[in-house]
């Protein structure tokens, strides 16, 4: 039973001039009752479009019994470094496919360093704290964003070309928790709202 | 037909009581049963619904701890870890490793593709599309499967992003109900039932179904509902738990039954003790009643009893008890018995005592008597009796009133009673007194006892101021010699009695067998007498009464004899004693009067017939028409018949014989009075009445002619006569001599061997023509 995740990505372009060969895309996430829903990750691929340069650091701390940040965007090929804030102890672990990674328990101030070398959502979890819950989000494409409180994300210098839209949230009933919608960039702005189920 | 017994006061009281009692104690019976029946539904409905909440309960609990095993499993890192790198082996395993442990049938792992990992099958196939069709928010469902239910319970795997869930299965079969019934209180039965085309069936008993069921599970959707059940296996109450299925609506429930008949065992001792109480009681008050209505109806039986006795003459009396009505009535009762009885007393006291001297009468002596014989005959004793007449008695009352004769007879019984002390005293009337002796009597006593009263006897008694000499005569017999019976041993003592006075009064005589020869005789005489009125052996002779003035025969007297077949020729001094005791006198004077007219027609016209007529046929009413037939019937004239009597007719009362003998003087008849002289002689008669002819008793004729007394009573008579004017007849004139001094004297009739001895009516007309001369 594949219906939830044939979800459609419903996409109301507003095509605006811009200038040539570059054009920047605003996208307004939606949830499935129309409210703007925070936290989506926005990624555009477009064909033939550079690798997302790896600049670092990438730290995902544990502070608090929580994984901080959220959900942590890093280029493929970058290191993510988990610090424990905490005075207790972590057993943080993914067995997510891009990467699998399970960094037995380890103390304050403890850090481990982790290579994310595949592109996709690493879903992170506390094998001791089960409400822990984290996303490294590898992206092979440097246009990527999360959506702010009001659901808004902006993607600038995105070059023109036939793109893919992708939309990843933890809550979208779908194959990966994403959804995308493919699409051509042209020169002109693009303004857009994004509507996932 | 009545029942005998039912027409006892005590039956009716017991089987009304008791029949009321029974009837309250089966009313109490029944409304128990009652209460009991609507009091065990409605524990039953309160436990059903306690035990349907425990029930939910359970199958809550069990449903945690699935889901529990399920989250364990669900959240192990090593599955975890398994299933997300689709480690099916691995999956596979811990599937059942856990499935044992948690108790389900089936463990399944469901991925976010909807794949399913476990024992393949159909139940794998319907388990992979559970955890999508689920409503949000539900980790359970019951799904039906080739005919089975199962609960599913669903766990979600997060890695820690929800990568697939862990599902249990569990059979929902006998042994799942079995043991939710092992954990109820009460002893219910729990079925699974599933909805199917037809409605609500159960898999494994058929006997469940029905529109009760659907109806049942119906209402349970919705609330706690309850229904009773008509089962084949009996009255059941039963609640239903609705199974919810992928959707809200149920594919499933569990059917709940608590049988009426195990809901009521609790209560069958409860029964069983009512029932015994109830017998226990009904037991109880038949012995209570028996004894109440043996109280209330012993004291009437013993009235009833009482007043039968009292009915067939027993004096009886009931004995009182307590003061209530039953007890005053018994009171009256014994008062109105002692009434009775002292009346009896009186009564009888009246029946058998003599009221003038207060001794026993002759009732109560022949009772007496009889068991006196009775008792001596058991006992080997002499009974005698003493019979006690008073001599002239009669005199007594005659002369100086009755009176005086009731005090003599009073001072007599006294004296009689104080010389006797041993014997039993009785006046059997008039003068008759009699003594029993009986018992241990010495021989000699009678005799002893006789004496006494004869020596008792010469003082006189005082009677009414009157001293008065009263011989006694006694006759005694002496049972069982002188007679086995009352009737004969006073037979006897009367025929000792009638010797006594024949030996001359004022003496005792003892019974002795002649004297009842004697009596046999007299009765022998008696029955040829009647025989001799009937066949005619009667005649009539006549002597000559010879007229001096006339020398002639002026009257014949007519004299009785009876030619015996036997015995010939029967003289009257022979037989009229008896024929006067026995009555028969009567019919003979009047067949003597008939025949004598008879024989007087043909005679001569101065030839008068003399009659001699006794006491007894003169005081018989009839006489004076006697007279007239005989009269009538031969057509003689009243003048030519006289009539003789003699002194001792006016024994009775003068008055009215005088009366009497004025009659026939008026019809013509001439009265002549008869043995003067003798006897009782008074010269009163001769004044209150004037005879016409007086006769001289032969015993003054006999010696008139050599005693000088005599010749001077005869003259005197015959003076006496001719002042009165009245004829004088001589009898018994033997000889010439007497003739010679009678005529001297002034006779006119003489009659006698002298002349004539009685002759046959044949000679008679020879007689009447010869004359004196001739005779003599």
């Amino acid at each position: 039973m594949r219906t939830f995740l044939h979800a459609g990505l419903l996409l109301t372009a507003l095509i605006a001039p811009a200038a040539a060969e570059a054009a920047t895309l605003s996208f307004q996430v939606r949830g499935p009752g129309g409210q703007p829903l925070p936290g989506a990750v926005v990624t555009v691929e477009v064909a033939g479009g550079a690798a997302a340069p790896v600049r670092g650091p990438y730290v995902m701390e544990q502070r608090d019994i929580q994984f901080q940040p959220h959900v942590l965007i890093v280029p493929v090929g970058a290191s993510v470094s988990f610090p424990n804030r905490d005075r207790v102890r972590h057993h943080v672990y993914s067995f997510s496919r891009p990467k699998r990674l399970d960094l037995p328990l380890y103390g304050r101030d403890e850090t481990h360093s982790v290579t994310f070398d595949q592109p996709g959502v690493v879903a992170l979890g506390c094998n001791i704290h089960d409400a822990m819950s984290a996303f490294v989000f590898v992206t092979a494409t440097p246009f990527v964003a999360q959506s702010g409180a009001d659901g808004r994300v902006t993607l600038a210098q995105v070059p023109a070309g036939s793109a893919t839209v992708r939309v990843w949230h933890p809550s979208i009933r779908a194959r990966g928790n994403s959804m995308a919608q493919a699409f051509t960039v042209t020169a002109a702005d693009l303004a857009s709202t994004l509507t996932v189920r | 037909m009545r029942l005998q017994g039912f027409g006892r006061l005590r039956t009716r009281l017991l089987v009304l009581y008791a029949g009321l009692f029974a009837a309250a104690l089966i009313s109490l019976a029944a409304v128990a049963q009652t209460i009991i029946r609507q009091n065990a539904e409605e524990m039953v409905r309160a436990e059903l619904a306690a035990n349907g909440s425990v029930y939910d309960r359970l199958w809550a609990l069990r449903t945690r701890s699935l889901k529990t095993s399920a989250a364990m499993l669900a959240r192990d890192f090593g599955f975890r870890d398994a299933v997300a790198s689709a480690d099916e082996p691995t999956i596979r395993s811990a599937l059942t490793n856990v499935r044992k442990r948690a108790g389900a049938t089936e463990a399944f792992m469901v991925d976010m593709d909807g794949g399913a990992s476990g024992t393949p099958g159909a139940l794998a196939d319907a388990v992979a599309a559970v955890p999508f069709a689920l409503e949000n928010g539900r980790s359970d469902a019951v799904v039906c499967v080739e005919g089975a239910a199962y609960r599913l319970v669903l766990s979600p795997i997060m890695a820690p992003m929800q990568i697939g869930w862990v599902v249990f299965a569990v059979k929902l079969d006998g042994a799942e109900m079995d043991m939710l019934e092992r954990l109820s209180a009460i002893p219910l039965r729990a079925t699974i039932v599933q909805r199917t085309a037809a409605g609500w069936r159960a898999a494994d008993d058929h006997e469940i179904g029905g529109e009760e069921i659907d109806r049942l599970i119906e209402q349970s959707t919705h609330r706690r509902a309850m229904a009773t059940l008509n089962l084949s296996s009996g009255r059941a109450f039963a609640t239903a738990k609705p199974l919810a299925g992928v959707g809200p609506e149920p594919v499933a429930a569990i059917l709940i039954r608590y049988p009426l008949i195990d809901a009521l065992a609790p209560y069958r001792s409860l029964q069983i003790g009512i029932a015994l109480a109830g017998l226990i009681g009904l037991l109880l008050v038949v012995l209570a009643s028996r004894r109440l209505a043996q109280s209330i109806a012993r004291p009437i039986a013993a009235l009833d009893a009482a007043a039968r006795a009292l009915e067939e003459g027993t004096h009886s009396r009931v004995e009182v008890e307590g003061r209530d009505e039953i007890g005053r009535l018994a009171a009256s009762f014994n008062r109105m018995a002692d009434g009775i009885q002292d009346r009896e007393n009186r009564i009888s006291h009246l029946a058998f005592h003599d009221t003038l001297t207060g001794l026993p009468n002759r009732a109560y002596f022949r009772q007496a008597l009889d068991q006196a014989i009775a008792s001596g005959e058991r006992n080997r004793h002499q009974v005698a009796v003493l019979c006690l007449d008073l001599d002239r008695f009669k005199d007594v009352n005659d002369t100086l009133g009755h009176p005086v004769g009731d005090a003599l007879l009073q001072q007599l019984g006294r004296r009689l009673t104080g010389l006797s002390p041993d014997g039993m005293v009785a006046r059997l009337g008039g003068d008759e007194f009699a003594i029993i002796l009986s018992g241990q009597v010495d021989v000699d006593r009678p005799r002893a006892l006789a004496q006494a009263i004869m020596d008792a006897m010469r003082q006189p008694l005082d009677a009414d101021q009157h001293q008065i000499a009263g011989d006694v005569s006694i006759g005694i017999a002496v049972a069982p010699n002188d007679g086995s019976d009352a009737d004969a041993l006073m037979k006897s003592a009367d025929l000792a009695l009638y010797r006594a006075k024949q030996d001359g009064r004022g003496v005792f005589r003892f019974f002795e067998p002649e004297l009842d020869a004697a009596a046999r005789r007299r009765r022998q005489v008696e029955l040829d007498l009647r025989d001799a009125i009937r066949l005619g052996h009667f005649e009539l002779h006549y002597q000559p009464v010879l007229d001096l003035k006339n020398n002639r025969v002026g009257a014949l007297e007519a004299l009785l004899r009876w030619r015996h077949p036997e015995r010939g020729l029967v003289l009257p001094s022979d037989f009229i004693g008896i024929a006067e005791d026995s009555g028969l006198i009567i019919a003979i004077g009047e067949w003597v009067l008939h025949e004598a007219c008879r024989e007087a027609r043909r005679w001569p016209a101065h030839v008068r017939v003399a009659v001699n007529v006794s006491p007894l046929q003169f005081r018989n009413s009839g006489f004076p028409a006697i007279v007239m037939q005989a009269l009538a019937a031969s057509g003689l004239p009243p003048e030519r018949l006289e009539i003789e009597i003699t002194e001792s007719v006016f024994l009775e009362g003068e008055e009215a014989v005088v009366a009497l003998l004025h009659r026939l003087r008026s019809m013509g008849i001439r009265i002549a009075l008869d043995d003067f002289g003798t006897g009782y002689s008074s010269l009163s008669y001769l004044r209150g009445f004037p005879f016409d002819k007086i006769k001289i008793d032969r015993s003054f004729v006999t010696d008139v002619a050599r005693d000088a007394g005599s010749a001077a009573i005869v003259r005197a008579i015959v003076h006496l006569a001719k002042a009165l004017g009245m004829d004088i007849t001589a009898e018994g004139v033997e000889d010439a001599a007497q003739l010679s001094r009678l005529r001297g004297e002034g006779c006119d009739n003489i009659q006698g061997y002298l002349f004539s001895r009685p002759v046959s009516s044949s000679e008679v007309d020879a007689l009447i023509g010869t004359r004196m001369e001739d005779a003599a």
